[in-house]
């Protein structure tokens, strides 16, 4: 076990030095034209919901109350403040339009985990135009549905990834974007009428295969893909952490009249910034997923 | 009550504060109870070997490696890891079998988190992994944590001050947490859970100032906490079913001999359950086939010992047929879940609950509800208890141990208990306080391990001691 463990942060780290290696020639300039409409035709789709009780797998969990509400988005936007819908940030308490790499590691995060330093954000949800203040979000990091878990490696450091589709005109799959009350194991297309003890959610399950080179891309999705029965597709050769993130509102009741800041109700999505303690992060992915241990739960905790 | 007041046998409860505590410049305040269980009999299997002076296969700490994560990482299997004492800020990751982590002594060898760092120690699949005699204080998770391990044993552990649990093992079996302290976390100072059978031992446990004093959701299987304090926390022993984790339900725990007392504690900081909980000594909520016996538990607000459904109203699973009780929580990971219509309620079923003594418990001092299923279906008995009150009335009357029960046995309705009410008191429950901030009493001095320079390094076992449960009597109160 030993072993495997130790030659699996070798791959990492060699992963980490190819990514770095290539970092500026990959990182392309940012054009928002270029998001595609059906992020499933280039990233595919997971291949069915991951439900059911804590315990089952591998995972480690992180935590984190929100920190700040911006029109910013670092990724379709970058260094252009005010540029974007609102969006709600969790974790690095420094992201906005600007935000790096360089400029996020080592910052502040509200992250129970202190050493998850990555901006993780998400369309705020609103009420007549008011920004809803969500209590908190929960990222869980496994191995995606299938996926032998020794093969999974810790994000590169700076990748930058999104899940789910702004602009969708249509529902999106529940594999990918789902509304829940609770922690439980309902997964709805729209925001379901929650009881007073449960509070609104949505789960947003990201891509877990890796290209193996870019950062980002043009568009900001081809360098990820979903796997399927368990395998990543050659293009996409690198087995990541299936990130699912989870955002929790406190409403309760009727939600169908809220929106998302970027349109309908439909139109969930998340972005990712790795700027996790890249050493943190790794030694996480290896014990927790790669020997297939579950490093921690959420309780169905309604505070932190 | 005259007959059940009688010395515990063998391992004495009393006078601890005095030894443990006295003399010394960090003696507690006022209010600080005496916090330690002293015992001149400790189990022969947890006790090492004191005749072989440690030399070969000992990795000390600092002396040999600067941290305690170097030493680790260096350690093959048998190998004893001794840290002086000193303040260590790590969070240390063990992932090799059979290695024993010991501090020279365990009030001063001190691994604090400072409020960044998640666990003081985790034990990462490894199994037979030993950690003794020291302290964890200001993480952000954990102190002292095993997940996924054959074998597991923690003696002489004091968790201080952590954000999630006190000592806290996860999808574990066979293992022992004994002479150790919990205190200052939101959740419980002790958990076992996710294991049947859990073959496990909670022994001379003293956890206070918690959200919960134990918490085990779905374990059980030879779950034994005996010879135990929990006292000031917002609830006592709380153990608990639900598919929000596997291998549900909660099963066969036995609670035998414990000191269960003040559980009422409005200043801890506490989740969610342990606000719900508050106020309660022994709560089995939707637990089934536990045994509670010869306990002393005192001043409730709510009830010493009551057996309560556990409502999960955003369930994983359905609730698994009584004939799937017995199956082992490897096997239970292989069944896919079925995604129920509605809520889940997990009605505590099936529990003993005699021999104890209680008093002053304000809702009552013995007492069975459910929400909705009939009390008499739910198979659980009250016999020889010395008690004042019951919910129902009359309980140990309409519940007798030892033959079926009938809803003819008397009035089950009269001055039974309202377990819904519960779930609006939390709305004027004291809330939460933040546990970085939260107030304690001064540390206490805490027995630390004899001989602990030079005993020599036993890991792990994955058989916990046998405790002869027949010989223990209903603990005289401390305080």
């Amino acid at each position: 076990m030993t072993r495997r463990t130790k030659s699996l942060l070798l791959a990492g780290s060699l992963f980490l030095f190819g990514s770095c290696a290539s970092d500026s020639q990959n990182t392309q300039t940012h054009d928002h034209s270029m998001m595609p409409v059906d992020a499933a035709s280039v990233m595919g789709q997971p291949d069915q919901p991951v439900t059911g009780p804590q315990g089952r797998v591998g995972q480690f969990v992180v935590e984190c109350p929100f920190s700040h509400a911006l029109p910013d988005d670092p990724i379709v936007y970058p260094g252009d403040a005010g540029a974007s819908h609102l969006h709600v940030f969790f974790g690095n308490v420094t992201s906005n339009a600007d935000a790096t790499l360089d400029s996020l590691l080592g910052q502040g995060t509200t992250c129970e985990q202190q050493q998850d330093t990555a901006s993780y954000w998400a369309p705020a949800l609103l009420d007549n135009g008011q920004l809803i203040e969500p209590v908190k979000s929960v990222a869980y990091y496994r191995a995606g549905v299938g996926v032998d878990p020794t093969t999974v490696v810790a994000f590169p450091p700076g990748l930058l990834m999104i899940a789910g589709d702004a602009m969708a005109t249509e529902a999106q799959p529940t594999s990918v974007v789902a509304w829940s009350c609770g922690s439980g194991g309902m997964r709805d297309e729209l925001p379901p009428s929650c009881p007073e003890d449960r509070g609104l959610r949505i789960d947003i399950t990201f891509p877990d295969c890796w290209d193996g080179k870019n950062l980002d891309v043009d568009g900001h999705r081809t360098h990820m893909h979903y796997s399927s029965n368990g395998k990543c597709p050659s293009s996409h050769p690198v087995s990541v952490p299936q990130l699912i993130f989870s955002v929790a509102y406190p409403v309760h009741g009727d939600a169908s009249q809220l929106q998302l800041a970027s349109g309908g109700l439909i139109t969930g999505h998340a972005d990712f910034i790795n700027s996790w303690d890249q050493e943190k992060l790794e030694e996480e992915v290896a014990l927790c997923i790669g020997r297939d241990i579950v490093c921690g739960v959420t309780s169905g905790r309604i505070s932190g | 009550m005259k007959r059940s007041i009688s010395a515990l046998a063998g391992v004495v409860l009393l006078a601890v504060g005095l030894v443990s505590c006295g003399g010394d410049d960090s003696a507690n305040t006022t209010n600080a109870p005496s916090t330690e269980v002293v015992t001149s009999e400790a189990p022969a299997t947890d006790a090492p070997a004191t005749d072989a002076p440690a030399v070969e296969g000992v990795l000390n700490v600092p002396a040999d490696y600067p941290t305690i994560q170097e030493a680790v990482d260096a350690a093959v299997e048998g190998d004893l890891i001794l840290i002086a004492p000193g303040t260590y800020n790590e969070a240390v990751q063990v992932k090799t079998n059979n290695i024993v982590i010991r501090g020279v002594e365990r009030n001063s060898v001190i691994l604090d988190g400072q409020f960044k760092l998640d666990n003081g120690i985790r034990v990462v699949g490894a199994n037979g992994v030993a950690l003794e005699n020291m302290t964890a204080m200001n993480y952000t998770k954990n102190g002292f944590f095993w997940t996924g391990v054959t074998g597991y044993r923690g003696d002489y552990l004091t968790a201080w001050r952590n954000g999630d649990y006190g000592v806290y093992v996860f999808d574990s079996i066979g293992g022992v947490l004994d002479h150790s302290y919990g205190a200052g976390s939101p959740d419980a100072g002790v958990y076992v859970g996710e294991c049947y059978p859990c073959d496990s031992l909670i022994n001379h446990f003293v956890s206070e100032h918690n959200g919960l004093g134990y918490s085990g959701t779905n374990s059980g299987g030879n779950m034994v906490i005996v010879n135990s304090v929990f006292r000031h926390n917002r609830a006592g022993v709380v153990p608990n079913s639900g598919s929000y984790e596997l291998c549900y339900p909660e099963r066969k725990t036995t609670i035998i001999g414990n000191l269960v007392y003040d559980n009422n504690q409005p200043d801890t900081p506490a989740i969610d359950v342990a606000i719900l909980a508050m106020g309660n000594g022994i709560l089995s909520a939707g637990g089934v086939q536990n045994i509670i016996e010869r306990n002393r538990v005192w001043n409730h607000n709510k009830t010493g010992i009551g057996l309560v459904p556990f409502l999960e109203e955003d369930p994983n699973d359905s609730l698994p047929d009584k004939s799937a009780w017995d199956t082992s929580c490897a096997d239970s990971k292989k069944l896919m879940p079925v995604q129920p219509d509605g809520a889940l309620l997990w009605d505590s079923q099936d529990t003993t609950v005699r021999n104890n003594v209680l008093e002053d418990n304000r809702r009552a001092d013995i007492a069975v509800g459910s929400a909705g299923s009939d009390l008499w279906t739910l198979g659980n008995c009250f016999e020889g208890n010395t008690f004042t009150t019951s919910a129902p009335l009359d309980l140990e009357k309409l519940a007798p141990c030892g033959s079926p029960l009938s809803k003819d046995a008397g009035d089950w309705t009269a001055g039974d208990l309202n377990v819904i009410t519960w779930l609006a008191d939390q709305a004027t429950a004291p809330p939460s306080v933040d546990w970085k901030t939260a107030p304690l009493p001064e540390m206490p001095v805490l027995e630390s391990m004899p001989d602990a320079a030079t005993a020599a390094a036993v890991p792990a076992s994955a058989t916990p001691p046998v405790i002869d449960l027949d010989a223990i009597t209903v603990p005289d109160k401390i305080d």
